[in-house]
């Protein structure tokens, strides 16, 4: 595949060594910290960089198999993340609560992430924290730097920035197809190198 | 500042032609091509400045709860359940159960404390103890609320101006017993008799009526329930409170006062929780034509709409690269292949320096379903006072001398369809001026070999196509005492062949597809920003 990228549209390159690619296109770094993988779910195509940390592990008690946190297709785990489910004590209960993302998220490197629910189409910056059960909605986007307040809700196509992340603008309609467009884009041209 | 190309969108102007970019105030008239609108019975352009907008519904932006039209009247356009906002940080406020006296634990005890409930902050720590505000049970608070808020002296006021008002409105319409359109056939039928505008009375009080009037006085003086000098706060009080302050931080902040309508106390531990205000979901409408651009889902989280007429779904999307900028950029991530994001080598900062030249090349994106032909031109900035060479003295170039070349002909690009039907395209390459092809390579930027004794590679034209994208190059020549930034006026034309028979020629029902192919014609302008200039001084400073 490599060449065939426009000239305008340099490739991303990764060592090969360094990835683990999947059957459905999923690609992760060896160096990235996974643990408890049978209880995490990728959607197809979507990177983990080196550096990340997935916490498949810390899983809500209880018989049965549990998915701790699932992600869509074509997203990007940047370098340093670190993706750990909530947890709340109810009642005296400790729990954890699984953590659902959805298709096409950017998330930026050294980010922290602790929401419960990202839906689609959503782009986070770097050196973000994004407290405990915070609920971001489709095609938000939120700036470098910000850090979400547990409990938030940010809703669909807005832009948050700041600490504590406040609601900047609306972003324009057409956002759904930028994203899917760069996040597509950019699978595209991750190749190894 | 990396090179970007804006969209002109004439906003109903008369003349299409947008101002040149050296003007600071062009930059009201160019958007980036995402947040453009395209009306299809105009055949124009629309940016957000130039539509009209309508509220389409309400949510509150925490819960998520979509308020019908008729209750966000009656709730102040804020949020009638459990949504506040901390005083201090704005952020939303949470409901928590009060600590029980004995516990020393965090927040959230383990027993079952049905006591009282509390607002409280995660971000800053405050919490509506501080206030004296506790609630019995943890939904319903605005309910709750209602009491304290309806009993504030702004409410009071507003409730005493609207009274007010109330009765004398009804007093004017008491009056205006003849409707406009029976004054307008008055009017029409016997001439000297003014047309009997409603409208206009009620807000004048003073008897501006023609005949048909009944002459309405002027309003009741109205008086208001406190004296403005007496209000909460201001004067002495605010002396006093200055005089005995300890910490800067106890007079609350001229972001957290201005909210609310009425004069408060400034003091931040007087500072109230907020209700959220409501967001709103927008539909717009073209100005000229009234037709539905955006036109959203009901649902207030759903990000589809119903109608979407966006720009980048009908006019081509440019991505401009300055090459030697790229080069470097790779360069770096070769550099950097393996290493972690913060123990890259920092950026150089690349530019363009005063008296050289430089290629840029343009990226082009079809998004039809039709190939089109496009077209590009340089609009001449005519700059009466300024001489228009090079080496002109530094406070009249405002507008940086330089000279743009563009390929002139036309060049195709192919239509939009699904990836996999491109496998035939991946090789095609446009040639050009005078400049012979080479053989079928890869898609990377040719160079020409000395066919005709030029060693420099290939720049002005099409330089390759692939899918539905096509690269062209540019080249452009800076003077040397240019100043400021490289921005250009490009005005963009393209064609295409629509397959749709036209209204008019409907009466041609033949048996197979009616193709009465028109070439359509579109043009746009757009201005091209290629970054700042390292005047040459500079540069020579660090040799």
């Amino acid at each position: 595949m490599a060449g065939t990228a426009l000239s305008t549209e340099p490739p991303i390159l990764y060592s090969k060594s360094e990835f683990i690619e999947t059957d459905t296109g999923n690609k992760v770094s060896r160096r990235a910290t996974i643990a408890g993988p049978q209880n995490i779910i990728l959607g197809g195509k979507t990177i983990i960089s080196s550096g990340a940390i997935i916490r498949g592990d810390l899983r809500r008690t209880g018989p049965g198999h549990a998915v701790v946190i699932s992600l869509g297709r074509y997203c990007l785990v940047g370098e340093g993340c670190i993706m750990r489910p909530p947890y709340k004590t109810y009642r005296g209960n400790f729990n954890y609560y699984p953590m659902k993302i959805g298709d096409h998220v950017h998330i930026g490197s050294n980010t922290v992430v602790e929401a419960a629910t990202i839906g689609s189409h959503v782009e986070i910056g770097k050196n973000c924290v994004i407290g405990k059960f915070t609920f971001i909605k489709d095609c938000a986007k939120i700036a470098d730097n910000t850090v979400i307040p547990p409990n938030t809700v940010i809703p669909a196509l807005s832009h948050f920035a700041g600490s504590p992340g406040r609601f900047v603008e609306d972003l324009p309609e057409s956002t759904q197809d930028n994203v899917e467009a760069h996040t597509k884009g950019y699978y595209a041209r991750f190749q190894p190198g | 500042m990396a090179p970007s190309v804006l969209y002109h969108c004439p906003c109903l102007s008369t003349s299409s032609v947008p101002p040149p970019p050296h003007l600071p105030s062009s930059s009201y008239s160019f958007h980036p091509l995402n947040t453009l609108f395209f009306c299809e019975e105009c055949d124009a352009v629309r940016c957000n400045q130039c539509v009209s907008v309508e509220v389409s519904s309400y949510y509150c932006p925490n819960c998520l709860f979509e308020v019908p039209s008729a209750s966000v009247r009656a709730e102040k356009n804020r949020c009638a359940r459990n949504c506040f906002m901390c005083p201090n940080c704005r952020n939303t406020l949470a409901a928590v159960p009060a600590d029980p006296p004995e516990s020393s634990d965090g927040r959230i005890s383990g027993s079952v404390n049905e006591g009282p409930y509390i607002l409280y902050c995660n971000h800053c720590r405050w919490d509506s103890v501080e206030i004296g505000i506790t609630f019995e049970k943890p939904t319903g608070l605005a309910a709750q609320l209602q009491k304290f808020e309806d009993s504030a002296p702004d409410s009071l006021e507003f409730d005493r101006l609207k009274e007010h008002f109330d009765a004398f409105l009804r007093q004017s319409a008491l009056a205006a017993s003849t409707t406009a359109a029976a004054s307008a056939a008055l009017a029409r039928d016997i001439p000297g008799v003014g047309k009997y505008n409603p409208l206009a009375r009620s807000t004048n009080n003073r008897g501006y009526g023609k005949d048909k009037s009944v002459n309405r006085d002027e309003m009741t003086e109205y008086r208001s329930r406190s004296e403005i000098s007496q209000a909460a706060g201001g004067g002495e009080l605010d002396v006093e409170l200055m005089n005995g302050l300890e910490e800067v931080d106890e007079v609350a902040s001229l972001d957290q006062r201005w909210e609310s309508s009425w004069v408060s106390s400034m003091q931040t531990k007087d500072l109230k929780p907020i209700r959220i205000p409501l967001h709103s979901k927008r539909s717009k409408r073209c100005p000229a034509c009234t037709h539905i651009l955006i036109k959203p889902e009901q649902k207030s989280q759903s990000v589809r709409y119903k109608i979407k007429l966006v720009a980048s779904n009908y006019l081509p999307g440019i991505v401009v690269v300055l090459p030697h900028v790229r080069q470097a950029k790779e360069e770096l991530l070769k550099r950097n292949l393996g290493k972690s994001v913060s123990a890259q080598a920092e950026e150089p900062s690349v530019g363009m320096v005063a008296g050289r030249s430089y290629e840029f090349q343009l990226n082009l994106t079809n998004p039809l379903y039709d190939p089109i032909e496009v077209r590009l031109s340089v609009q001449r900035v005519h700059v009466s006072t300024a001489p228009a060479k090079e080496g002109v003295s530094p406070e009249k170039a405002k507008r940086p001398p330089f000279a743009i070349s563009l390929p002139t002909t036309k060049f195709p690009i192919s239509p939009f369809a699904e990836a996999w039907e491109y496998e035939d395209d991946e090789d095609m390459f446009g040639v050009e001026d005078d400049e012979l092809g080479i053989g079928p390579t890869s898609a990377t930027v040719k160079t020409t070999k000395d066919k005709d004794g030029r060693a420099r590679p290939k720049t002005v034209g099409v330089l390759e196509r692939k899918a539905n994208k096509t690269v062209v190059g540019g080249e452009i020549v800076i003077g040397k005492e240019a100043q400021g930034s490289v921005k250009f006026n490009m005005l963009v034309s393209y064609t295409y062949r629509s397959d749709d028979p036209a209204p008019s020629e409907s009466g041609d029902m033949d048996g197979h597809n009616a193709r009465a192919p028109e070439i359509k014609t579109f043009s746009f302008y757009t201005v091209v920003d290629l970054g700042p200039i390292i005047p040459r001084e500079e540069v020579k400073l660090d040799l």
